[in-house]
C-alpha cells in the first residue's frame, strides 16, 4: 500500500521528526528493505508478516508510515518496559527500553515477528543493520519510562537521546552514547534506538543476541516460539559480546542528532526544506483565517472548522442567488407578457408556465422555496439572518447599550422588507431582539445583503455614539 | 426511453435492468473513488483546494449578486405593490373596527408603559415612532411590536422619568393619525 508521505508532513510535532529522519534515511541511501520495514509497522503484526515477504516497496511509503509508528512505538515500548521489568533472566544485561525513532528501529520489530523470522533474517542480511537493542540496568524504574514513553510523540525535534531514551541505570557507562557508533555495525550509516516489541512474550534475551543481530543474524535471538528460543541461543554462544552489551548499545540516527544539534551537512538541508514547508503550511493557515469573516479561535482547528462552515453559507447563498435569479427572470416573463395581454389570458398563461415546458428547471423554480441562513458577527453585534420563501427573520444581539432598535428599523425600511413583528429588549448589558419581516414583492434582496448592512449600520453607529455613550 | 420501458414485457426489462444496473455501479464506482482521492489528498493540498473553493464561490456570489441588482434596476413593478397594501390595510382596520390609539402610563420613578396602535402602512411609520421615541430620548427596556389586522400594536417600557405622560401620549398621537 502506498501512502502519501505528505499526509503526515505537518501538524504534529512527533511526526516531524519522523518524517525528516524518514527523509534523510532514504537519502542516505537505505536498503529498500529497511524501507519496507518501516513501512510496515503501520500495520499490526500480522500485516508485517505479509509486508516482509515484499522486500521492494515504496521508500516513500516509508516516511508515511511515521505517524502510525510513533504511536506504534509507544504502545510497543509501553508493552516493552513491562516486559523488561518482569524479565527474569537478564544475564546481568541490562535491558534498556529505547523508543526507536526510525526506521532502523522498525527494522527490529518486523525482525521480532516470530513467525517469519526467516525472512527478517534474509532481510537482514540485504539490509543495513543499524538497529540495535539497549539493554540497561535491571533496575528498571518501570513509572518514569512509561512517562517519558508517553512524552515522546510530543517533542517534535526532541526524539534526542535525552528524552527519548529511557536510562534504567544510569549508572552505567557514562558513554553510553559515545559507545553506540563504534560498538554497532559499521556498516549501518545511522541507526536509531529501537527496541524489541515482543520482549513483552517472556523470552529472556541473552546477550549474544544482540551481537548476532548486529551480524545479521538478528531474527535468532528474538524468535519467540518457546522452543525456537531454546535452539536460538543455543547456537548465539557468544561470549565476548557481553562486554558490550553490558554497556548497553545505543544508536542515534544520524539524523537524530543533527536535529538534536542542527547541524550536519545534509541533514541541515532536510531540516531547513521541513522548516520551509512548515512555514509554509501556517501561511495557508493564515490566509485561510483571512478569508472566513468569522472567526472564533485562532487555533488551527478552530480556522477549519469556520472555514467549513462559512463554505457551507457561500453554498446557501450561491443557491439562493440562483432561486431569486430564475425567480427574477421569471417574473419578467411575466411581466412583459402582463404588458402586452389581457389579464384573463395572462392568468391562463401563468398558470400554464407553471408547468414544466420541456425546461424542468422552470418549473422547479416556480415551487422552489427560497431558504438562506447566515451569520455575521462583529465586535459588539450579532446577526443571525434567516430566509424561508419570502419572509425573513432576523436576531440582533448587540453587546453594547445602544439603542439599535431605530437604526435596524430605517434599514430594514431601505431593504424592503416589511415589518411585521418586532420582539425584544435590555438584558443586563446587552440589546436583543427578533425581527419577523416580509420582503416586499418585487425586492430581490438576499440574506448577505441584509446581514452585511445590518452590521455595517450598527457598528456605525456605535462608533458615532462612542464619544457621548449616552445611550 | 424510459417511458418506453414501461410497457415492455418482462424479458425486455430484464434486458434493461442489467443496464440500468451497470450503470448505477458505474457511478458508485465513480463515486467511491472520487472520495478514495480525496481522502487521499495531503493536508496542505486541501487547505490549498478550501482556499481555492471559497474565492470561487465568492465570485460566483458576487456575479450573482451583481446580476440581480442589474435585473432590479429594470424593475418596477413592487411600487405598485406598496400602493395596494396601504389601501387594504386602512379598509382591514376599518373593518375589524380598530381605532388608532395611544396610551402612555408611569410605572414606576423611571419607568413608562407606552401602547400604540394605528394603522399600518408602508414607508415606515414604525420606524418614525421609533424615531419619535428616540428622539424624547426614550430607552427601550423592553419591546414589542405586532401586526395583525392591518394594524401595528407596539408596547413597551421604556426608561424615562423625566417628561410628562401626558405630553408624550399627545404627541405621539399626533405623529399617529398625521403620517
Amino acid at each position: 500500500m502506498i501512502v502519501n508521505p505528505e499526509l503526515y508532513e505537518e501538524g504534529s510535532a512527533c511526526i516531524d521528526p519522523s518524517h525528516m529522519q524518514y527523509q534523510a534515511l532514504q537519502e542516505d541511501g537505505y536498503s529498500q528493505t529497511m524501507v519496507q520495514n518501516c513501512n510496515s509497522t503501520n500495520f499490526s503484526m500480522d500485516d508485517q508478516q505479509q509486508m516482509l515477504s515484499y522486500p521492494q516497496q515504496d521508500a516513500a511509503a516509508a516516511a508515511a508510515a511515521a505517524a502510525a509508528n510513533m504511536e506504534l512505538e509507544i504502545n510497543q515500548q509501553m508493552g516493552l518496559d513491562l516486559e523488561n521489568c518482569y524479565n527474569p533472566n537478564n544475564n546481568g544485561e541490562p535491558h534498556l527500553m529505547q523508543d526507536q525513532n526510525h526506521q532502523p528501529s522498525w527494522e527490529t520489530h518486523q525482525v521480532l515477528n516470530f513467525n517469519h523470522y526467516q525472512q527478517i533474517q534474509e532481510m537482514q542480511h540485504n539490509s543495513n543493520n543499524n538497529c540495535s537493542l539497549e539493554n540497561t540496568a535491571n533496575q528498571y524504574p518501570q513509572t518514569p519510562d512509561l512517562l517519558n514513553l508517553f512524552h515522546l510523540p510530543n517533542c517534535s525535534s526532541s526524539v534526542l537521546p535525552n528524552s527519548s531514551i529511557t536510562f534504567t541505570n544510569p549508572t552505567h557507562k557514562s558513554g553510553f552514547f559515545g559507545d553506540l557508533p563504534n560498538t554497532q555495525d559499521t556498516t549501518v550509516g545511522s541507526s536509531s534506538v529501537l527496541y524489541d516489541p515482543m520482549f513483552h512474550l517472556n523470552l529472556p534475551p541473552p546477550p549474544p543476541i544482540f551481537r548476532d543481530l548486529f551480524q545479521s543474524n538478528f531474527p535468532h535471538g528474538y524468535n519467540f516460539s518457546g522452543t525456537r528460543n531454546g535452539a536460538l541461543f543455543d547456537g548465539m554462544e557468544d561470549t565476548e559480546g557481553n562486554g558490550e552489551f553490558d554497556a548497553g548499545v545505543l544508536e542515534f540516527s544520524r539524523d537524530l542528532n543533527c536535529l538534536g544539534k542542527g547541524k550536519g551537512g545534509k541533514d541541515v538541508k532536510h531540516f531547513a526544506t521541513e522548516k520551509q514547508r512548515r512555514v509554509h503550511l501556517n501561511g495557508k493557515y493564515a490566509v485561510l483565517k483571512n478569508l472566513v469573516p468569522i472567526s472564533t479561535k485562532p487555533d488551527r482547528a478552530s480556522v477549519v472548522g469556520d472555514a467549513i462552515d462559512y463554505i457551507k453559507e457561500l453554498q446557501r447563498t450561491v443557491n439562493e442567488l440562483q432561486i431569486l435569479v430564475e425567480k427574477k427572470r421569471y417574473s419578467r416573463e411575466r411581466l412583459r407578457r402582463h404588458m402586452t395581454e389581457d389579464e384573463s389570458v395572462l392568468e391562463v398563461e401563468s398558470k400554464n408556465m407553471m408547468k414544466p415546458q420541456g425546461d424542468s428547471d422552470q418549473a422547479y423554480n416556480g415551487n422552489a422555496l427560497r431558504s438562506s441562513w447566515l451569520q455575521r458577527k462583529s465586535k459588539n453585534t450579532e446577526v443571525d439572518v434567516r430566509i424561508i420563501d419570502d419572509e425573513v427573520t432576523i436576531k440582533l444581539v448587540q453587546q453594547k447599550r445602544i439603542n439599535s432598535l431605530l437604526f435596524v428599523s430605517k434599514v430594514l425600511d431601505e431593504l424592503q422588507l416589511d415589518l411585521q413583528h418586532v420582539a425584544g429588549g435590555l438584558i443586563g448589558d446587552f440589546y436583543s431582539f427578533l425581527f419577523n419581516t416580509k420582503i416586499c414583492e418585487g425586492s430581490s434582496v438576499y440574506a448577505s445583503a441584509i446581514a452585511n448592512k445590518l452590521i455595517d449600520v450598527v457598528d456605525r453607529e456605535y462608533a458615532a455614539s462612542q464619544p457621548t455613550s449616552s445611550y | 426511453m424510459g417511458i418506453g420501458s414501461r410497457h415492455s414485457d418482462d424479458q425486455d426489462s430484464e434486458f434493461k435492468s442489467p443496464n440500468l444496473m451497470a450503470e448505477r455501479k458505474r457511478r458508485k464506482k465513480l463515486g467511491s473513488r472520487l472520495l478514495e482521492l480525496r481522502a487521499l489528498m495531503t493536508k496542505p493540498a486541501i487547505i490549498t483546494d478550501a482556499i481555492s473553493y471559497i474565492h470561487e464561490l465568492k465570485s460566483h456570489v458576487q456575479e450573482l449578486s451583481d446580476e440581480i441588482l442589474s435585473m432590479e434596476a429594470t424593475s418596477n413593478e413592487h411600487e405598485q405593490k406598496m400602493e395596494m397594501s396601504e389601501v387594504g390595510s386602512a379598509q382591514e382596520m376599518e373593518n375589524w373596527g380598530i381605532e388608532p390609539e395611544v396610551k402612555v402610563s408611569k410605572i414606576d420613578s423611571n419607568k413608562l408603559w407606552v401602547k400604540l396602535l394605528f394603522q399600518k402602512t408602508r414607508g415606515g411609520l414604525i420606524t418614525t415612532i421609533f424615531e419619535a421615541m428616540n428622539v424624547l430620548g426614550f430607552v427601550p427596556i423592553d419591546m414589542s411590536a405586532i401586526t395583525s389586522k392591518g394594524a401595528v400594536l407596539i408596547t413597551s417600557h421604556i426608561e424615562d422619568g423625566m417628561q410628562a405622560t401626558e405630553k408624550i401620549k399627545e404627541l405621539l398621537l399626533e405623529i399617529v393619525t398625521t403620517y
